[in-house]
């Protein structure tokens, strides 16, 4: 047999091994601890200024159009005086089995190598189709072309793509801090260690409530994490398979009442 | 070097290509000067962001930063990692310090007023010009002998800038140096000063403490040291060792309140009375540990009588009390819902004998006292109230006024008067880098940098039971015309001339900081050790961001002389309860703080935690109350105290008292740059002119107030669609008692 | 079906050959001052309404209309869904209609495909109007690239951009191929420039047995392939919502209920349209009451049809008794004001059309225009409910927000009525818009072979 055609053989053969389509690079995952969590948002922050987030305004907002890619999710039970008031940060959850990755009809949103749902913005015609499909509402959509005064633009973090007007957009993981890790790693000849990558949310969190590593490595500290008995996933049986992962809260018979 | 060094090692490399072009006026930083958090750049690398560690200074906690520097230009602020206060976190508030470095709103040059005081009108002028009109008051000052009338007034600092500040104004002639902020907690101060002989807040061990009660400590959000705090908070909950509780005591659920195991709404104004119960309780039971002086003043206070005061149960109470005393360690803290009244120091004390009784004072997660290590601490003096200022502003007393920082025309009552005051200023300069609402009054303003602009240092109060010196650098050079606020000071002491320049005698401010740290060098033998002399261990403080020592523990007792100020009864409130239903409870708001986070655009786009209103005031009222008055959420409604009124729409808010409204403080800007102008109500306008007059730390809760219809105003904007769960198992919990059951994970 | 001639309505006797040349080619020929005033009305309708609100919408971004976060589809697919299912019945009626030899199709069935043209080419518009960078539309489409990018199969849009173009294609050709006969007999009436353009339309046609037998067999040919392609095509445009996890658009029955919808709502389209239009050129005598009995029928049939489908889609709904479902369902049967539009909807689509159990309601044009206007209406506001009360309600409460429409979208809703209206003016002007030679079958002598009414 010629060379290119054994090749191709070779590669056909190995479209049929088991688990072809399911290896990844790695498996990026956060896990939240809800109980260290007080929501103070430091995290909604923290997003918006590694990832050039425009602010809209007051009119825009009230068009629930604000661009936050992480927000603080509250919820209220209860009646005074035995209110309970439960945070969780929502943002895109990377689902293994992402119901917005169908939607798209130009690939614009597809699962990488790293187990990452990825956006190429340049790619992103606009249909809206992803956020309506995802069942976390966390994608967000340049309705116009956002500009900072001057010189509040000196602020824009070089590493991350501009987004133009009319395309979707959604938390990376902070992608570009994962590139740069892993261009260190490469630069030193080593693979990435846990604890290498942080996202701008995890960096900034005041209690320390989230964690960031590669899933498919038995010893970080997520896949540690991800067997405790307070895991849970977000809506998970929608069965989208997310890599975010949530710990319990612990709350409930401590409450007394008022009398 | 850790794990994350790499990070600040390489930047981000590859998109930032082609950067590093036209760099204007933003350019490159004083090299030469600064020490980057690792390696040195050799020169501006495009694409490759250096990492400066410097010190957050937009509230006092004092949270080491790290700012991320790519083409001269800061791209981000991070929490230090190392910095052993906010150990790599950052609130909200500090992550915005680069969009007040970069506000488009900030003031560009020296200033000088045109139209009438208060209007806004300036004309530019060049810095010769502002210093020399400065010093021309100032010298005429001098020749009247008039010197004393010279008054600084300048937000809570600390550290070098405030000892160059201070002899500035002494040099001069001028006893008149004070600070003002609307949170400074010199309440918690003087109780302490009281009972544990140091003036300042000690460090509060959240992250040991097994049982913490919070009388309305929102430390989650704004409170004294709030990423301490919430870094302790954290471990607390999911630490190495046993998950804490936390009981939170306070009128309206705060962000804090709504992590807690428990809320206890006890009745404003009685939440002093409700600690001292606990106290009593506790004695009475025989579960003190040191209760010998207190025995007697505590029998004062049964837990029955209070009940019905604090509209708190016995039974609570004696639950609360039982616990706290059995759990070990336990700590009490007192925040702003025991220490925010007319008697406020009464209700810190308080709190520190509840500590003192259950023997949480001394111990790992309990209460540890702070030194002054370094002998550099903020000092607070009690006697300098802004209502002495108010008055010999009035008496004729101030021919000059220098502000920087403060800004009392927003964080004053209406009815303190102080604009009336400061018209009988004859000249006002101001160094504020933001046309604030007392800068609007200045006649001249000399803008100072931003802390990202500038050098200072900063030694935190509260300390973290260690001691603790940080370094602030310039991580960019300035973006506009503006000067250092050292430098301000060294070239104004130039220009006055005579014994003024004499005394302060540095060629810039960045030398003066230098020597003022050889001199702490020189004094600190745990500094030098381990340092090749003097210039290596400043370059390794440039690095790390400062220089902090090895853990201290102290013990005190509460004295008993500290009784002397408790005041035993409940807090007074301004209004006829007929005629004024409602409690007012105005509350730092995690975002604005005291008002000072509202120009930034970040922050009014970020919702409010607990309701998501965004970009406005709003007034938080039981659903309960609010339908007994026919209100429904979005309404316009009048906030009416006995002085004065502002309007704000309705909130419904079931984690607040029925006889009590809550409105965050913040908004109501009149000035302040187009993020905040003419934005919201400012609830301080509407309360009364109060301060504890141990401490003179304002009253925010001093006032009744009725809520009428018929008000205008902008809408209320919330980005929450449904508060309701619905069942969907969105946060989903599990309870203590099956926690404990629970495999813990190993990490 | 028996083959069937209408020897006794009220057409039969009285024509003549000519005369149905005449009449036809006089629609096209001598044109009143009201068509013109009809023609500058839709055309600058179309401008004012659409194409200007567009070009803003262009030139700011999608934020001008009233989308937002979640509420990502709004008016804008809820028309693309109306056209379509207004194309439908054109087609599709037609096909059906000529495969079973009904013989009352002949005289609408002209018009009934041109409106599925026209409705198609309105919803394949509001399609780039909906996107957020349409000139970018061309990605959509499979074409060898230097970057190797290949587009998502599994996407129902992509469905959605091989059916439709399908679909517009076949139609066009369905349309054409029916006309030829028809543009020859055209040619021969005409002069001047209309004589060059409809010389080179019909293809030479000259009326030759042979000409006939191969037109018959491939109209038939597209007719038999037309029938499954427009039930998929509405099935796909359903899978669009269909294939998402969104309570209330997660419906398994969506395909048969859009379906279903569109024939409905198609079937009223063209008896609002022949209403209209048989009182505007004066054609009765084509368009007779006997094709409103039938067509009432149909729409009897379908609303019946539609309602279950409907009362299953509540129930399966309600049945499910997740808190996502109900809150969908409350969203939409019981808040104000959607639920106005619901009742008002089922009002419209299952109660009035019961009228035309009697035949008395069937052959009563106002009957007829007042119950397919309700149907219009109706179908319109299905559509629009099911985008506009599902997405609002997704799964995270917290994000739920509803959907307010800008003056943008009701412009351009408005516009593309007139554009519709200004396609149609055009297309009875320039287009013999009842087929000639199939109304003479009908007047009773067979005049080629290979028909199937010997
Ligand atoms: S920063 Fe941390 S504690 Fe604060 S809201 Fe975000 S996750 Fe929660
Ligand atoms: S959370 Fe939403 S955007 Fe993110 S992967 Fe899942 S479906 Fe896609
Ligand atoms: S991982 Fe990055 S992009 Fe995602 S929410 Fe956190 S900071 Fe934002």
């Amino acid at each position: 047999m010629p060379g290119f055609l054994e090749r191709i053989a070779g590669k056909l053969k190995s479209y049929r091994e088991p688990g072809y389509y399911t290896k990844l690079d790695h498996k990026w995952t956060m896990v939240i601890d809800l109980d260290k969590c007080n929501g103070c948002e430091a995290c909604v922050v923290a997003c918006y200024a590694e990832n050039n987030l425009p602010v809209v305004g007051k009119e825009q907002c009230e068009k629930s159009r604000a661009f936050s890619w992480l927000r603080i999710e509250r919820y209220v039970e209860g009646e005074y005086p035995d209110v309970k008031v439960k945070f969780i940060p929502v943002m895109c959850q990377h689902c293994m089995k992402a119901p917005c990755e169908t939607g798209c009809p130009v690939y614009a949103t597809y699962h990488n190598q790293d187990g990452l749902n990825v956006q190429v913005y340049n790619r992103c015609v606009g249909t809206f189709t992803c956020a309506t499909y995802c069942t976390y509402d966390v994608r967000r959509f340049n309705w116009f072309t956002y500009k900072w005064p001057k010189p509040l633009e000196a602020q824009l973090n070089p590493d991350v793509s501009v987004r133009e007007m009319g395309v979707m957009e959604k938390c990376t993981f902070c992608i570009q801090r994962i590139r740069s890790a892993k261009d260190t790693a490469k630069d030193e000849a080593r693979p990435v260690k846990d604890g290498d990558i942080k996202p701008a949310c995890s960096q900034s969190c005041p209690t320390g409530a989230i964690y960031f590593g590669d899933m498919q490595d038995p010893e970080s500290v997520v896949a540690k994490l991800a067997k405790s008995p307070r895991r849970y996933r977000l809506l998970e049986e929608l069965n989208a398979d997310p890599s975010v992962i949530y710990l319990k809260r612990v709350m409930g018979d401590g409450t007394s009442s008022h009398e | 070097m850790k794990r994350r060094d790499f990070l600040k090692f390489i930047g981000i490399g590859g998109v930032g290509a082609g950067a590093g072009f036209v760099l204007g006026k933003v350019s490159k930083p004083p090299g030469a000067k600064l020490i980057p958090y690792l390696i040195p750049p050799e020169d501006i690398v495009p694409g490759v962001a250096t990492w400066y560690a410097s010190v957050c200074t937009l509230c006092g906690a004092g949270c080491g930063t790290l700012v991320r520097v790519m083409e001269g230009r800061a791209k981000k602020v991070e929490g230090n990692p190392g910095h052993p206060v906010n150990r790599g976190g950052l609130c909200a508030l500090g992550q915005s310090s680069v969009q007040a470095l970069y506000n488009p709103d900030r003031i560009t040059k020296p200033l000088k007023r045109k139209g009438p005081r208060g209007s806004g009108e300036y004309a530019e002028i060049t810095w010769d010009e502002a210093l020399k009109t400065l010093a021309g008051n100032l010298t005429e000052l001098k020749s009247k002998n008039e010197s004393e009338k010279l008054h600084l007034l300048a937000s809570p600092l600390g550290g070098t800038i405030d000892r160059l500040a201070g002899e500035f104004v002494s040099a001069f002639g001028s006893s008149n140096y004070s600070h003002y902020g609307l949170f400074q907690r010199k309440n918690l101060a003087f109780a302490n000063l009281s009972a544990m002989g140091t003036a300042s807040v000690p460090h509060y061990d959240i992250e040991n403490t097994k049982y913490l009660l919070s009388f309305g400590a929102d430390f989650a959000s704004t409170w004294v040291s709030p990423v301490n705090y919430s870094n302790g908070y954290g471990k607390m909950r999911q630490g190495a060792g046993e998950r804490g509780k936390l009981v939170q005591v306070e009128p309206r659920l705060s962000l804090t309140g709504a992590s807690a195991d428990e809320w206890v709404p006890a009745k404003p104004g009685t939440e002093a009375l409700l600690a001292l119960a606990i106290a009593n309780t506790i004695v009475e039971k025989g579960l003190a540990r040191d209760a010998s002086a207190w025995r007697g003043v505590l029998s004062r206070y049964k837990a029955k009588d209070a009940a019905s005061v604090c509209d708190v149960s016995v039974e609570r109470i004696e639950a609360m009390a039982v616990e706290f005393a059995r759990t070990r360690p336990s700590l009490a803290i007192a925040g702003d819902s025991v220490s925010s009244y007319e008697n406020g120091v009464s209700g810190a004390i308080a709190v520190n004998i509840l500590n003192q009784v259950a023997g949480n004072i001394g111990i790992i997660g309990g209460v540890m006292p702070n030194g002054d290590d370094l002998g550099n601490g903020k000092k607070i003096d009690f006697g300098r109230k802004i209502s002495t200022l108010i008055s010999a502003a009035n008496a004729g007393k101030i021919k000059t006024l220098i502000v920087y920082g403060a800004n009392p025309v927003f964080t004053t009552p209406k009815a303190a008067r102080l604009e009336e005051a400061l018209s009988k200023v004859p000249f006002i300069a101001s160094f504020s880098s933001f046309m604030d609402e007392t800068t609007a009054h200045a006649d001249i303003i000399l803008p100072a940098h931003t802390s990202l602009e500038d050098w200072g240092d900063d030694f935190p109060d509260p300390g973290v039971a260690a001691p603790v010196a940080s370094l602030i650098q310039p991580v960019v050079g300035p973006v506009f015309d503006t000067k250092s606020l050292g430098d301000i000071f060294i070239e104004l002491a130039k220009a006055v001339g005579g014994n003024v320049a004499g005394k302060i005698n540095a060629p810039n401010f960045a030398e003066y900081l230098k020597a003022s740290w050889k001199g702490l060098y020189s004094r600190n033998r745990e500094m030098a050790a381990g340092t090749l002399g003097f210039e290596d261990f400043w370059n390794k403080a440039l690095q790390r961001g400062g220089w902090w020592g090895p853990s201290r523990k102290r013990t005190a007792t509460v004295s008993a002389r500290a009784g002397e100020h408790l005041a035993g009864t409940p807090a007074r409130f301004e209004g006829e309860e007929a005629q004024y239903p409602f409690y007012l409870i105005p509350y730092a708001q995690t975002a604005y703080m005291d008002g000072r986070g509202a120009n930034l655009p970040w922050l009014q786009e970020l919702p409010d935690p607990m309701t998501s209103v965004v970009w406005g005031t709003w007034v938080e009222i039981n659903p309960k109350t609010a339908a007994s008055l026919g209100l429904k959420e979005g309404d316009m409604v009048n906030i009416e105290s006995p002085f004065g009124k502002i309007s704000a729409p309705v909130y419904l808010y079931p984690g607040i008292r029925p006889d009590t409204v809550a409105v965050p403080i913040g908004q109501g800007h009149s000035h302040y740059g187009r993020y905040a102008k003419g934005r919201g109500a400012n609830p301080i306008e509407i309360l009364p002119f109060k301060e504890d007059p141990l401490s003179g730390e304002a009253a925010l809760n001093s006032t009744r107030v009725r809520i009428t219809r018929g008000a205008t105003g902008e809408r209320m904007v919330k980005m929450e669609g449904s508060t309701k769960e619905l069942g969907r198992g969105i946060v989903q919990t599990v309870s203590p008692s099956e926690f404990k059951r629970m495999k813990k994970e190993v990490v | 079906m028996a083959p069937h001639h209408m020897s006794d309505n009220q057409t039969g006797n009285a024509i003549s050959y000519k005369e149905v040349n005449d009449d036809v080619v006089r629609t096209m020929t001598e044109t009143g001052k009201w068509y013109y005033i009809a023609l500058a009305g839709a055309f600058s309708g179309f401008l004012a309404f659409w194409i200007l609100p567009w070009a803003y919408q262009i030139y700011k971004g999608q934020g001008v209309s009233g989308l937002n976060t979640p509420d990502f589809w709004g008016i804008y697919l809820t028309n693309f869904v109306f056209w379509i299912g207004i194309s439908h019945s054109g087609t599709l009626l037609s096909a059906i209609l000529f495969i079973t030899k009904t013989p009352w199709r002949r005289s609408i069935y002209r018009s009934a495909e041109a409106m599925t043209f026209f409705s198609v080419a309105t919803a394949a518009v509001f399609i780039f109007v909906h996107m957020g960078r349409p000139w970018n539309f061309y990605w959509t489409m499979p074409y060898p690239n230097q970057r190797q990018l290949w587009l998502n199969f599994q996407s129902p849009l992509m469905f959605d951009v091989f059916a439709i173009s399908t679909y517009a294609t076949s139609s066009m050709i369905f349309l054409y191929f029916g006309s030829i006969p028809d543009l020859a007999a055209v040619r021969d009436r005409v002069t001047g420039w209309r004589k060059q353009v409809y010389s080179a339309l019909a293809l030479g046609w000259r009326g030759t047995d042979s000409e006939w037998h191969w037109l018959f067999k491939a109209y038939t040919f597209f007719a038999v392939f037309i029938i499954p392609l427009a039930v998929s095509v509405h099935s796909i445009v359903s899978w669009d919502f269909a294939l998402s996890k969104v309570p209330g658009l997660a419906k398994t029955i969506f395909a048969p209920y859009f379906v279903v919808g569109a024939i409905y709502s198609g079937s009223a389209g063209i008896v609002t349209l022949m209403i209209i239009f048989r009182k505007a050129m004066k054609i009765e005598k084509y368009i007779t009451l006997n094709h409103f009995d039938k067509l009432g029928m149909l729409l009897l049939v379908m609303s019946l049809l539609w309602s279950y489908i409907n009362v299953i889609e509540v129930f399966t709904g309600w049945y499910a008794n997740t808190s996502a479902e109900n809150e969908t369902l409350i969203y939409r049967m019981f808040t104000t004001p959607y639920a106005y539009m619901f009742w008002l909807m089922i009002v419209t689509n299952t109660i009035l059309p019961l009228l035309f159990i009697f035949k008395k309601c069937r052959t009563s044009i106002l009957a007829c225009l007042v119950v397919s206007l309700g149907i219009n209406v109706g179908m319109w506001l299905e559509r629009y409910l099911i985008l506009t009360t599902s997405l609002p309600r997704k799964f995270l409460p917290y994000m739920w927000h509803d959907y307010i429409p800008s003056w943008v979208e009701i412009s351009m809703t408005l516009g593309s009525f007139c554009f519709f209206a200004m396609l149609f003016l055009l297309f009875v002007k320039l287009w013999p818009s009842v087929s000639i030679y199939e109304v003479k079958e009908d007047i009773g002598i067979p005049m080629r072979r290979g028909g199937g009414h010997h």
